[in-house]
């Protein structure tokens, strides 16, 4: 059985690119993969089945919705809130018209008029602070024969999105860290609390800066750790000014880094940070790599990381007692040596557990063959099954019947 | 308590999951509880028919029987298990071995076609399903308990049964090798054959039937094995004790497999058995120079571990008076205690 891939590759960078980069090895030794070029435009021939890895990023997955347009196949559904995605397909390449009826289709004449407003310049981008109450994925759901999902967050968000087709959850595969990691060469003596990955409003810098300011009253020893680009617009100076912390002293960053500079940061922390409001239903691979490494973690308490056990991760509130209770985390963890072992030990076996690649990888091949072939099995069992109930005359409206499909929905062939 | 036992049954054939099924049901029997053997005719092959008769049991209705409520249903291999009930146990022989480490091999049931491929995961979902719902759930063999743990993340509890009652004896220890069991190509009795062909001083007889009987009789005459080897068939109880009661020592060595009566039943006779390292549920039951050997699976390791047997006398007694003494602590009682509580 043959799959066309279609996902962004290293060296582009993406999240899910470096998700590419882990998974397609070990899908490889299960399965003949064919990963298709970026913006190739024709269906991939010979191939059984397609995969679609679809995230916000109009940019790395413009081309890969494309494709699915042209030929639908299995969406792996790193985000669920789409807005980002389809206002650059749209807007982004001055196709208004089609951002339009996205937002119609999203939300009937109120979602065009929305869309009408910020094409005219009178409200702001949806995108920005409201794309969660417009996810815009009804597109790629409806290209979508089935869909690989990462949380049961999304799950029920698209099955409350009244998506019918077959859903599979399959963790985030885990990194196994390199064998060798150089030491990050950071202040000695520090309790590091680390927060990577791109560093944009959605990762609560003003909330997790506001917390570090009182966790450092309480552990002067105390050192933030940001490790990421910056997005454009945000500024941390200001921020540090009204908190009275010392840039390079207090809070030390560190732009984009490689992956073996990212696992040498990583390894350096106590803490790992990774707050995250709205979430778009997307996982973290940096959260992943901490699991792996044993890192303990405070998270928010929404989405894919309120689906995280509790031994391995500790979760704040978001809003309203958000600051105090970051603040209370980190000091608990700052502390207290053996909670951190406990959490550790329960964050790797996480990660070697539901996370470990190889069983990611089975599950994904599970996923594509009974996807691949699952009509044509259905369609057979259905066709023998019927010609026996006709053969013995059992009645099309009959008990007996309603009995025979009951049943078949129950193991599987009639779903 | 009203108990129904279900076990599949494929026509014209007989072997050691039909002898459990029979067994329990008498041994239940024995101990009070109306107990009756519900079996559907199972037929695997071509395409989706594996799924389709597999179905059947999914329709039976085995809630209650002729106005009085069933209370228990034990099930014990692929497909009786889809079989609905409250109170559904499961006593795991093995599953449809097909879909899962057979896979990919020789013995391989489900080519690498898009639908073929489907076909395998809908047995995968099946078993899920099917096994996921019963309230008990035990193996035959650590080696059916992992494969079960390993494929749908179900843990069973390992729980043995005795072999079939025989007037078990040990007369001699004569000059053949005795191997019994259905003559497939997953019993690996050409292994046995190819030993007699490296060590011209073996003699074995095979008792059972089954798809390689011909081809390999027929081996037997183009290796010039020269009466050497003797297919006895299908045999008697009878038979079959006297077959023990004579022999050297016994032969077990298919392709890991799930459990396997055969040593105990060597064991019962007083008889060593050699198996081979790949065997699977035979190495939880045969300990190397302690009740048997357990040797490459290679003609000459097979035929240099019978050679042995039959130049040391005393240590093949006394293995086999060790296998014995482990056979004899597999009980109906315990088994059906464990099975029960």
């Amino acid at each position: 059985m043959r799959v066309a891939y279609y996902s962004p590759q290293p060296p582009e960078r993406s999240g899910i690119a470096d998700y590419s980069a882990l998974l397609l090895p070990a899908l490889a030794e299960r399965i003949d993969v064919a990963v298709v070029r970026r913006g190739a435009r024709r269906p991939r021939r010979r191939a059984d089945i397609s995969l679609y890895h679809v995230g916000n990023d109009p940019v790395a997955h413009g081309w890969i919705v494309e494709a699915l347009r042209r030929r639908p196949g299995i969406v792996v559904l790193h985000d669920f809130v789409l807005h980002h995605l389809v206002a650059g397909m749209t807007l982004g390449r001055g196709d208004g018209g089609g951002y339009l009826d996205a937002m119609q289709r999203e939300a009937g004449a109120v979602g065009r008029m929305l869309a009408h407003g910020v094409i005219d310049e009178l409200l702001p981008p949806l995108w920005e602070d409201r794309a969660a109450d417009y996810p815009l994925a009804g597109e790629v759901l409806t290209s979508a024969t089935g869909l690989i999902v990462h949380s049961g967050y999304v799950e029920r968000l698209v099955r409350d999105s009244a998506y019918r087709g077959p859903v599979w959850r399959i963790p985030h595969p885990a990194w196994s860290p390199p064998a060798e990691i150089a030491p990050a060469a950071l202040p000695e003596g520090r309790t590091i609390i680390g927060c990577y990955g791109h560093l944009n409003p959605a990762k609560r810098l003003p909330q997790l800066l506001e917390a570090f300011a009182l966790l450092r009253r309480r552990v002067p020893e105390a050192l933030l750790l940001l490790v990421g680009s910056l997005s454009p617009g945000l500024e941390l100076d200001p921020v540090y000014d009204r908190l009275g912390l010392r840039p390079g002293e207090d809070v030390i960053r560190v732009d984009y880094v490689d992956e073996a500079r990212l696992w040498s940061l990583l390894s350096a922390c106590e803490v790992c940070v990774n707050l995250r409001y709205p979430t778009m239903g997307e996982t973290s691979g940096v959260v992943v790599r901490a699991l792996s490494l044993g890192r303990p973690l405070v998270v928010n308490d929404v989405g894919w990381f309120a689906e995280l056990p509790d031994e391995a991760v500790v979760k704040v509130p978001v809003g309203e007692g958000e600051v105090p209770a970051i603040t209370d985390a980190l000091e608990l963890l700052a502390r207290n040596h053996e909670l951190r072992t406990r959490m550790a030990d329960a964050a790797r076996s996480l990660a070697q557990g539901e996370h470990q690649l190889d069983r990611v990888a089975e599950a994904y091949v599970a996923a594509l063959e009974e996807a691949a072939g699952g009509a044509v099995v259905q369609d057979a069992v259905l066709g023998e099954i019927a010609r026996a109930a006709q053969e013995t005359g059992l009645p099309a409206n009959g008990n007996a019947l309603s009995d025979i499909a009951e049943r078949l929905r129950e193991v599987g062939p009639g779903r | 308590m009203r108990i129904a036992v279900c076990a599949p049954q494929v026509p014209f054939v007989r072997g050691g999951a039909e002898i459990f099924s029979e067994r329990l049901v008498d041994e239940l029997r024995e101990r009070d509880h109306e107990v009756e053997l519900v079996t559907v005719p199972f037929k695997w092959y071509p395409g989706e028919r594996v799924l389709t008769q597999a179905f059947l049991w999914r329709l039976l209705d085995l809630d209650e029987a002729d106005g009085s409520p069933i209370d228990l249903v034990i099930a014990t291999k692929f497909p009786s298990y889809v079989v609905r009930h409250p109170n559904k146990i499961v006593w795991l022989l093995h599953q449809f071995r097909q879909a899962y480490e057979l896979d990919g091999t020789e013995l391989a049931q489900f080519d690498d076609s898009a639908e073929g491929r489907a076909l395998r995961r809908s047995v995968h979902r099946l078993d899920k399903l099917a096994l996921g719902e019963a309230r008990k759930l035990f193996a035959t063999s650590t080696n059916v308990a992992d494969r079960l743990e390993r494929s749908t993340g179900l843990e069973a509890e390992v729980l043995p049964h005795p072999p079939q009652e025989l007037p078990y004896r040990c007369d001699e220890y004569g000059d053949f090798i005795l191997s019994v069991g259905r003559i497939d190509r997953a019993k690996r009795v050409e292994l046995l054959i190819d030993a007699l062909g490296a060590d011209v001083s073996l003699r074995c007889v095979v008792a059972g039937d089954g798809p390689e009987r011909n081809r390999l009789e027929r081996l037997a005459r183009e290796r010039g094995l020269n009466g050497r080897a003797t297919f006895a068939g299908r045999v008697s109880e009878q038979e079959l004790a006297d077959l023990y009661a004579h022999c050297l020592a016994v032969y077990y060595a298919p392709v890991d497999e799930d459990f396997g009566m055969v040593p105990y039943e060597a064991f019962l006779a007083e008889k060593p058995v050699v198996t081979t390292t790949d065997a699977g549920g035979p190495l939880e039951v045969v300990g190397d120079r302690e009740t048997g050997i357990v040797c490459e699976p290679t003609a000459i390791a097979v035929a240099q571990a019978f050679a042995w047997l039959r130049d040391h006398p005393d240590e093949t007694r006394e293995w086999g008076k060790a296998g014995q003494r482990a056979a004899e602590q597999l009980t109906w009682d315990a088994a059906i205690d464990r099975l029960l509580a």
